[in-house]
């Protein structure tokens, strides 16, 4: 597969079990497009790529409520938890975000809609192509929290109905951004 | 043996329900399609679960080191790692940690080994509350039961009892809406991972080389039990390790594609040592349980059990789960895999009556993921009960004093071949022999005669006939050996007539050795090995002495028994395993050998049209011996023209001794089953090559529908090969 057919491949596998994907020019469009979509705070952590790209700014001037302050004082559900991530899989339309910095796991387990930016060269082909990336972010002895994320919370617990939003976030949005990074260690 | 009491309740009162097994058809028939669709493409199952099949194999021989390894790598990420003999220790480990802690509230995610443990009820007797977080286990925890599925606990409940169970915690009338009860739960539980002093999560892998451990899931209620709290206990099985990333990485290709048919779930979370929690260190904490694991990998048996990376498919597409659901056949893990481990984890007392509740379909073995015979381990398990607690007085008799000598039970035979005519009747379709409607006795009415016509016993066996048949044969091109099994013998013999019929058209002798006797199976399944490899042996001499090409059979079971079977009673002895051997080299099912060997598709030809057909797929055939298309590429041949019926391959109920003595009830229900899905099908023959099902489905249809018949393959060809004359 070429890194084109990637990206389809992965943008349809992403729909399929209910990702919104949306391709934007820029990270100002992105940011747009998420204050578009929320309706109250926005948990931002301050990762690496956030910071190289200045995204609470950008996200701030587009009129997202981006919250200052300890997460985990920000209410049971706050309303968005707004992301990088490391790389995707194109063939289970996945996102992974190495998430040991707490923050992170906040943003992206409380709210009820999570915002991934992705860099669509960071979209690897399956995961058994993943397995080079995962095994390097384990090397070491350092404590890690790894989070492979398929679209939303869902469960069929009752009467084996499809239910979306169970505990995790009810919406995932995927915002196919050129030139975040290609450095799959990197978010 | 005498079945339990309250097992027999138990198994009336889910047949009595015939809302839960609705629900459960509903289900496997979904399951089926989107686990097709998402293996989909460029996926190759079998290679696949060989693959897994090995590398677990490989962690049960490392395990030692393999268990230091993740240890090793476990604690210098700072992970706290605790070895439990058993669910006790473990227990006791964690109510010792949250008194220490001062725990009040544990917020637990799905954590099979914690039902396996009676967690909740332990710790909770040491006042400490436990909180379910997974939506189906929430359910289950207020409603006071046990998870009747592995992925889906509270599958046996109806949104109607959910929200009766909400409406009392929640202290609301809330309606009995799928969505808005997800809600509850979401809004219920969140105040939970941030109130709890200690989140418990189970584990999927263990991965050595990393120290870390993987979780699966859809609701995201684990990664908040593992985010929120400041304490983290992951309560894990031993069998869960895997030696590396990739090892897990396949994993996941294989378990919710198989659970689910997701082609993932929605979160995958690898979590390794001390991840930082609110400015600090998380204590984390690894109970690594055997609680008889141990014992399982050194059964060399039943050891493949642990490859099982819990995806609860053996369930999804079990018929006897589908009639009476997990709480009766099973316990804490349920359906075939949960027969295996309830004998290893609770003891094979517990695990008596569900080791005979299987059918011997085998649709599990063909499932499962990890390329486990779970059909093969339940079937030793169940020669284990038959040694400890008997099998019962009508089965010693007929399988020890009857079967195993062949001179009596044949004189039996055409004795009652004489004795039946008083309860015959003729049968509704034109040719086909009389049958037993119902019996005298009315108490085994019931179960026997209610709801299928019995077949009456021929009147000249098989064996009887062969002197007579002329076989003319000019050059021929194999001489073969026909082991016909008891249900052509003596029920069918037209089976066997028809066969030489076709074989002699393709230019092939049939010779019949007179010393055949029973394949031994019905005694093997009812765990009767002793009288199982007596009869292997007066087989293997009989088609020893005969000296053929090929050995054929019409029954898949009987292939099984000679092909397989044979060489595993007799490998004690070098002698004969020798002999066994040879002949399962050359022992085949006659439509397999019809087709494959002697290309009949492409030899018979210039048939009449001669009507459609719809085809049922015999267990052992299918699964047992891998015939599915070769039947099927005969009928089309033969100027049949097939037409699907719904789960062709599902089992017809018959299971031998299981429809007669053991659970006639359930057979009963897997046979309306199939019968439905024969009745949709607008086709007047329904063929299938299997003397067993043909003795469920003609009884069967006999009171259902009096005009479809139900033929063997083999038949329908002669009668073909007749209408060409």
């Amino acid at each position: 597969m070429t890194p084109n057919t990637h990206l389809s491949c992965f943008v349809e596998a992403a729909r399929r079990v209910g990702t919104e994907v949306t391709q934007v020019d820029s990270l100002q469009d992105a940011a747009a497009y998420i204050a578009e979509k929320t309706s109250g705070i926005a948990l931002v952590p301050e990762t690496v790529l956030a910071d190289k790209h200045d995204l609470k700014t950008l996200l701030g001037a587009a009129g997202v409520d981006v919250y200052e302050g300890d997460f985990r004082k920000a209410g049971h559900v706050p309303n968005a938890g707004i992301t990088f991530s490391n790389f995707a899989m194109a063939d289970t339309g996945t996102v992974v975000l190495e998430s040991t910095m707490e923050n992170i796991r906040l943003a992206t387990t409380l709210p009820e809609i999570h915002f991934v930016l992705v860099d669509p060269k960071t979209i690897l082909e399956d995961n058994l192509s993943a397995v080079k990336p995962m095994t390097e972010m384990h090397k070491g002895s350092e404590p890690r929290f790894v989070a492979y994320i398929t679209g939303p919370s869902r469960t069929a617990d009752i009467e084996r109905v499809l239910t979306i939003g169970c505990h995790g976030p009810r919406e995932l949005h995927i915002l196919l951004v050129e030139g975040i990074s290609s450095d799959l260690m990197e978010i | 043996m005498a079945t339990d009491q309250t097992y027999k309740k138990k198994v009336e009162s889910a047949i009595n329900n015939p809302k839960l097994s609705e629900a459960l058809h509903l289900f496997g028939d979904a399951y089926l399609t989107s686990r097709e669709n998402a293996f989909q493409g460029r996926l190759d199952f079998e290679a696949m679960r060989k693959d897994l099949a090995e590398i677990k194999d490989d962690v049960r021989i490392r395990r030692k080191e393999l268990l230091a390894e993740f240890i090793k790598n476990a604690e210098a990420a700072g992970s706290t790692v605790f070895i439990a003999k058993d669910t006790q220790e473990a227990n006791e480990y964690v109510i010792n940690l949250a008194k220490k802690k001062n725990a009040k509230l544990i917020a637990k995610s799905k954590s099979m080994v914690s039902e396996e443990a009676h967690f909740n009820a332990a710790l909770e007797a040491e006042g400490i509350k436990t909180s379910e977080t997974d939506l189906g286990e929430w359910i289950i925890q207020l409603a006071g039961q046990r998870p009747s599925h592995m992925v889906m606990p509270a599958i046996h409940m109806f949104k109607e009892e959910v929200a009766e169970l909400f409406s009392k915690e929640t202290g609301q009338q809330l309606s009995p809406d799928i969505k808005s009860l997800v809600n509850v739960a979401r809004e219920q539980l969140r105040k939970g991972y941030f109130d709890a002093d200690i989140g418990l999560t189970g584990a999927n892998f263990l991965v050595a080389d990393t120290g870390g451990i993987g979780l699966v899931t859809n609701e995201g209620n684990a990664r908040l039990c593992a985010t929120l709290p400041e304490v983290h206990v992951v309560f894990s099985g031993i069998h869960k390790l895997v030696r590396s990333m990739e090892d897990a990485v396949k994993i996941t290709r294989l378990l919710p594609r198989n659970a689910t048919g997701q082609l993932l779930t929605s979160y995958i979370t690898w979590i390794r040592g001390a991840v930082p929690t609110d400015g600090k260190a998380k204590e984390q904490h690894i109970v690594l349980i055997d609680g008889g694991r141990e014992a399982l990998y050194e059964s060399k048996a039943c050891r493949d059990a642990l490859r099982c990376i819990q995806c609860g498919a053996c369930a999804n597409v079990c018929p006897v789960y589908q009639t009476v659901g997990g709480h009766v056949f099973g316990s804490t893990y349920i359906s075939a895999i949960g027969v295996i481990l309830t004998a290893f984890y609770e003891g094979l007392d517990k695990a008596k009556e569900i080791t005979r509740a299987c059918i011997g379909c085998r649709s599990c073995s063909a499932v499962c993921p990890s390329n486990i015979d779970l059909e093969e381990i339940i079937l030793h398990l169940r020669t284990q009960v038959t040694q400890e607690y008997g099998m019962g007085m009508i089965k010693n008799v007929a399988f020890k004093a009857v079967m195993k000598n062949r001179g009596l039970f044949h004189s039996m035979i055409r004795a009652a071949s004489k004795l039946q005519r008083p309860v015959t009747h003729k049968n509704a379709v034109d040719g086909e022999r009389p049958i037993i409607r119902h019996l005298p006795m009315h108490f085994m009415d019931r179960d026997f005669t209610e709801w299928r016509d019995l077949p009456s016993v021929a009147e000249k066996s098989f064996r009887d006939q062969f002197k007579g048949i002329v076989q003319n044969v000019k050059n021929s091109r194999y001489k073969v050996g026909f082991f016909v099994g008891c249900g052509a013998d003596f029920v069918y013999p037209e089976v066997g007539t028809s066969l030489i019929k076709v074989l002699n058209a393709l230019d092939v002798e049939v010779v019949f050795p007179q010393k055949q006797n029973c394949c031994g199976i019905p005694a093997l399944y009812s765990g009767d090995t002793e009288t199982g490899v007596d009869l292997a042996r007066q087989n293997v001499e009989a088609f020893t002495e005969a000296e053929v090409d090929y050995i054929l059979c019409v029954c898949p079971t009987c292939t099984m028994g000679v092909k397989r079977d044979f060489v595993k009673r007799l490998a004690d002895s070098p002698d004969w395993s020798a002999k066994a051997r040879a002949l399962s080299e050359k022992t085949m099912d006659a439509s397999d050998f019809l087709e494959n060997v002697l290309h009949a598709s492409e030899k018979l030809t210039g048939f009449k049209p001669q009507g459609t057909v719809t085809y049922h797929d015999s267990c052992h055939l299918k699964r047992g011996n891998k015939v599915f298309k070769e039947p099927r590429a005969l009928l089309n041949a033969g100027g049949y023209s097939v037409e699907e019926m719904k789960n062709s391959d599902r089992c017809c109920g018959f299971g031998g001794t299981y429809s007669f003595l053991s659970h006639p009830q359930i057979s009963k229900q897997i046979t309306t089953d199939k019968v439905q899905t024969i009745k949709a099908v607008n086709s007047k023959t329904v063929a299938m090559d299997c003397p067993g099902c043909m003795i469920m489905l003609k009884g069967a249809m006999g009171k259902a529908d009096p005009n479809v018949r139900c033929a063997h393959t083999i038949e329908l060809m002669a009668e073909a090969l007749d209408g060409k004359e």
